[in-house]
Parts: structure tokens; sequence; C-alpha cells
């Protein structure tokens, strides 16, 4: 909420009978955005107190609980084995599990911060219709949510790399890419959440853009397999560099490509700026269009 | 600012002036609509236009208990919903001052896989209450609602009677300065009725701002020392309770 109000003088508050709880004025009228970059901050508990409830809420009466965390690319890695390595004989100058590992580590964070980000703001529909909860918390929640996760498979592919001899001493960068990687994924979650509260076309198209978006990057097969037109368009993708930045920091030996890095750079912060004018120009109308 | 907190010696808690609300009717929300609407350049000014609130002006002193009478479809809700932040008006201004409670719906909102300790926190965080306050009012809330023995327990579990005692009393026992009531009383039963205006008007005599809805003559009578009458969007009357009810009931039979 923006509080335009300031804090009321101390003479005002003396005089009345009462103190107030939260001696804050707000002014409410007609705006475009009511939000500014600056509010994020205020909203650290709630997307605390959300994103700890997210957490739960997915494992919540499941036996497996959050070892579910770990199948899930375990599973990818083994199809990707057979797919990728059995069938084509894929070359990527460290082992394949590693190499595949890595690039399942990002994709796994990326594809359940967008699905249940994107989901974030009409499955808190009552939130949003009958509470002022800053409507930002809702995604940003939902992609700190799925960080545990990303912590499992990120140790699982790095204890990987550790055994096979190729992890690399830059992997202390590790954090870094996972800042840029959270970036974009906000970005991206900011626009498709405030989407989705009036068009749920998006819930219907996404499961389908996040698996053409896997074999269109290079999760599980090497840049330099590539076709130029193939090439290109993966080039474009802007996971394409991340997941290369993650593979450089973690292992050895690994040659990235310079262009899907600068690419995906680009378009990390385009992203980033472009989902928080959106969400923020959207979420003063969220309670009605919902 | 001053003057806008200020009248007559008695801190202001809201001061609206010309509120509006207006919906544009039709169903613009479609892909295809929008498309079509984007393609020929047109916004949706040409769309019928609906006016829930048309230039309401009310000014609500620190410490009153005010109550909003109409029809239904009279603002009453959209009015709350301005207050409570959730939705902007599209003309004129409102000034708040101090921290919203609202009530405008009974038990949604409530996560059913959590338990009631961990929805109370939830809820009251999304308001912008700092967590120790929270756990500082936490047995306040437990004891109102009854549910001592339940608050570890999954909402899911929970009767519909116990969801609203627990909407009611994290609506009544988290601390604010203005509690808004939308109409919510009705939900439950006689008994925990009393028990609810009972404490609301403890909240006033404590000198918080409560703000009532509610479509029960003797509700309002009983609660508040002033009352809204809202018709059509507009604000048609405002007087004490007593002068108030009776003329608008007269209308409404």
């Amino acid at each position: 909420m923006s509080e335009t109000g300031v804090q009321q003088g101390d003479a005002a508050l003396a005089a009345s009978a009462d103190a107030l709880e939260w001696p804050v004025e707000r002014l409410i009228r007609p705006a475009k955005r009511r939000l500014r970059a600056r509010d994020l901050i205020g909203m650290a508990p709630v997307v605390r107190t959300l994103a700890a409830r997210d957490f739960k809420v997915k494992y919540k009466q499941s036996a497996l609980g959050p070892l579910w965390l770990v199948f899930q690319p375990i599973a990818l890695l083994a199809g990707f084995l057979v797919a990728f390595r059995g069938l084509a004989d894929v070359q990527t100058g460290v082992p394949y599990t590693v190499f595949a590992l890595v690039g399942l580590t990002v994709w796994a964070f990326f594809q359940a911060s967008m699905t249940i980000g994107t989901a974030s703001v009409v499955t808190n529909l009552n939130y949003v219709r009958f509470t002022p909860c800053p409507r930002p918390a809702f995604p940003i929640a939902a992609t700190i949510a799925s960080l545990p996760a990303f912590a499992v498979t990120a140790a699982g592919a790095i204890v990987a790399a550790l055994v096979s001899g190729v992890l690399s001493p830059r992997v202390v960068l590790v954090p870094f890419v996972l800042v840029w990687l959270v970036t974009l994924t906000l970005g991206l979650v900011a626009i498709s959440s405030a989407l989705t509260v009036r068009y749920r076309d998006i819930a219907n198209a996404l499961p389908f853009l996040l698996q053409v978006g896997l074999f269109l990057a290079p999760v599980g097969y090497p840049l330099a397999d590539l076709s130029d037109t193939v090439r290109a368009i993966v080039d474009a993708n802007p996971l394409t560099g991340i997941i290369e930045a993650f593979r450089w920091t973690m292992l050895s030996g690994y040659q990235p490509s310079a262009e899907p890095l600068i690419i995906s750079a680009v378009e990390t912060v385009v992203l980033a700026v472009a989902g928080w004018r959106f969400f923020s120009l959207r979420e003063t109308t969220m309670a009605d269009d919902i | 600012m001053e003057a806008a907190v200020r009248d007559g010696g008695r801190p202001v808690a809201i001061q609206a002036d010309g509120v509006s609300k207006r919906y544009r009717l039709g169903e613009h929300r479609s892909l295809r609509l929008t498309a079509k609407r984007l393609a020929r350049r047109v916004g949706n000014e040409d769309l019928p236009a609906f006016d829930a609130l048309d230039g309401v002006d009310f000014t609500c002193l620190r410490g009153e208990a005010l109550g909003i009478v109409g029809a239904n479809g009279s603002g009453k809700s959209t009015l709350l919903q301005i207050l409570s932040g959730t939705t902007l008006p599209t003309g004129g201004e409102m000034r708040v001052c101090g921290r919203v409670v609202p009530l405008l719906a009974v038990g949604l909102g409530f996560h059913p896989e959590l338990t009631g300790h961990e929805n109370v926190t939830l809820f009251a965080t999304s308001l912008g209450i700092p967590r120790d306050a929270i756990e500082h009012r936490m047995d306040a809330v437990t004891e109102f609602a009854e549910l001592e023995r339940h608050m570890d327990t999954p909402v899911k579990r929970f009767s519909n009677g116990m969801i609203s005692r627990l909407s009611f009393a994290i609506a009544m026992q988290l601390p604010a300065d203005i509690y808004v009531f939308d109409e919510v009383l009705a939900v439950v039963d006689a008994e925990f009725q009393a028990r609810c205006l009972a404490e609301i008007r403890g909240l006033h005599a404590a000198g918080r701002t409560v703000i009532f809805v509610s479509h029960d003559r003797d509700q309002v009578a009983e609660v508040c020392e002033r009352v809204l009458w809202l018709e059509h969007g507009r604000l048609r009357d405002s007087g004490s309770p007593e002068a108030i009810l009776d003329s608008y009931e007269h209308v409404s039979d």
C-alpha cells in the first residue's frame, strides 16, 4: 500500500485520547500505480509467511513429503540418460550425468516457480478480494518456496561433480548465478501471474510452453551439437545463458559460449523491469478483475 | 494534513471526498475481445459503465461507531473495499488514519491445509501487523474463538461455526485503529452474535473506530452512534441511528 501520508506529529498524537496503533495516514485516490519498488522491502514479513505456507502446503499429507524434491529431477535424469546419452551419444567434455544434473537443477527450479507462481494470485483469490495483502507478495513467495528444492538438487549436482572429479572452485560463485536465475524467474512470474488474473488461458498454455522450453534450452544436450538455425533459437532462450553460467561455475574444464550469456543477461534485466512495471500497473484492479 | 486530521477537537479517522467507483460492464476480459479492441485502438471507454459509488462524502471521527445501511447494490461493500485498500476508487479521495482491520467476508482466505494458528498469523501478516504484535494477541484470538484445543488442527477439519468464530476473533482481537465489519454477523448463531456485538461495543468503548454494515436494524441501533444511508452509490442521508433507520425502513417498505 502506498503510505503517502507521513507520520503524525507528536502533538497530534499526544492530544488524541488514545495513541494510534499505527500512526500513519493513507491517502487513497485513483492511481495507475500505487506501489513503488521500495515498497517491496516492507513486504518481507508477508512474503516470508506466504512462502512458508506454499512450501508446507505442497508436501502436507504426502507420505514422502519433501523427498519429492529429489525424485522429479532424478526421473528426468533417467529419461535424459536414455534419450540423449544412449541414443545420440552426446559429447559434453564432462561426464554426462553431471552435465545434465546441473541443467536439471536450473530447470526444475524454473518449472516449479513458473507453475506455482503463475497461479499464485488467482489461487489466493480470497486474499486478493478481501484483504489489502500486497499483491506482489504472492508471486514472490511462490518463487521463494521453490528455493529449498533448488538447494537439494544443486547440492546433488555439486556432490556428483565432486565424485566425478570435475568440481570447479568457481562453485563459490553459484549464489550470484542463483540471484540471476531468481531475477529472471520473478520477472516472468510477475507477468504471467498478472495476466492469469484476466486471462485464464495462461494456465492452459503454461504446461505446454514449459514443455517446449525444456527442449529449447540446453538442459540435456550441449550447445555445440546444434545446427546454426536451432542454435539461434536456443541462444535466444533466456534460460540458456543461465544454464551455461551454472555449468561454468560448477564444472571445471567447461567452456561456456559468450553469446547466450550476454543475450540472457540483457533479457533478464528487460524482463525484470517489464515484469515489475506490468504487475504494479495491473495489481490496482486485481480485486475487481479476479 | 493537520486540518484534515482535526475536526472540532476530535481527530478524524476517515475523510472521504467525492469517492467514486466506476466499473465497466460487458465481457471486456476475454482475450479475443481484448485483441479486437487493441486492433481498433479503443480502450474501455465505450463500454457501458456502472457507478457503484458516485461522489460519496463523509467524515468519520476517531473513536466513532459508524453504521452504513442501504439496499443491495447501494455501494456499501465497494466503499468498505476502498477503505480497506483492496481496490482503488476511480474518482475522489479518501484519507484514512491508522490501521484498518477489515472483516469483509467470513472464513474466506483461510487456507484449508494450514492450522488455525498458522492461518491467524498469515491473515494478520497480510494486513501488515508485525509478527510480535500477532503473537502477543494470539491468546486473545484463541480464547475469543473458543478454539483452545484446535489451534494446531488444519482448518479443513474445522466446522463452519469454528471457522466463523476464528474469523471474528481475528477481526476483533488484532490491534487496529479502525475495525470494519461488512454484513458478517448474519452467519453465526444468536449466542455468538450477542458476544460479537458486546465485543464490538467494547472496541468502541476503548476508543477504537468501528465501521459497521448490517441489514439488521437492531444491530445497527445497538452498535452505532451515527449512520450513513447509501442509495445507488450516493449518500442519501446521515444522522442518528433512530432518524436514519426510521426513514430507511419507511422507504424499504
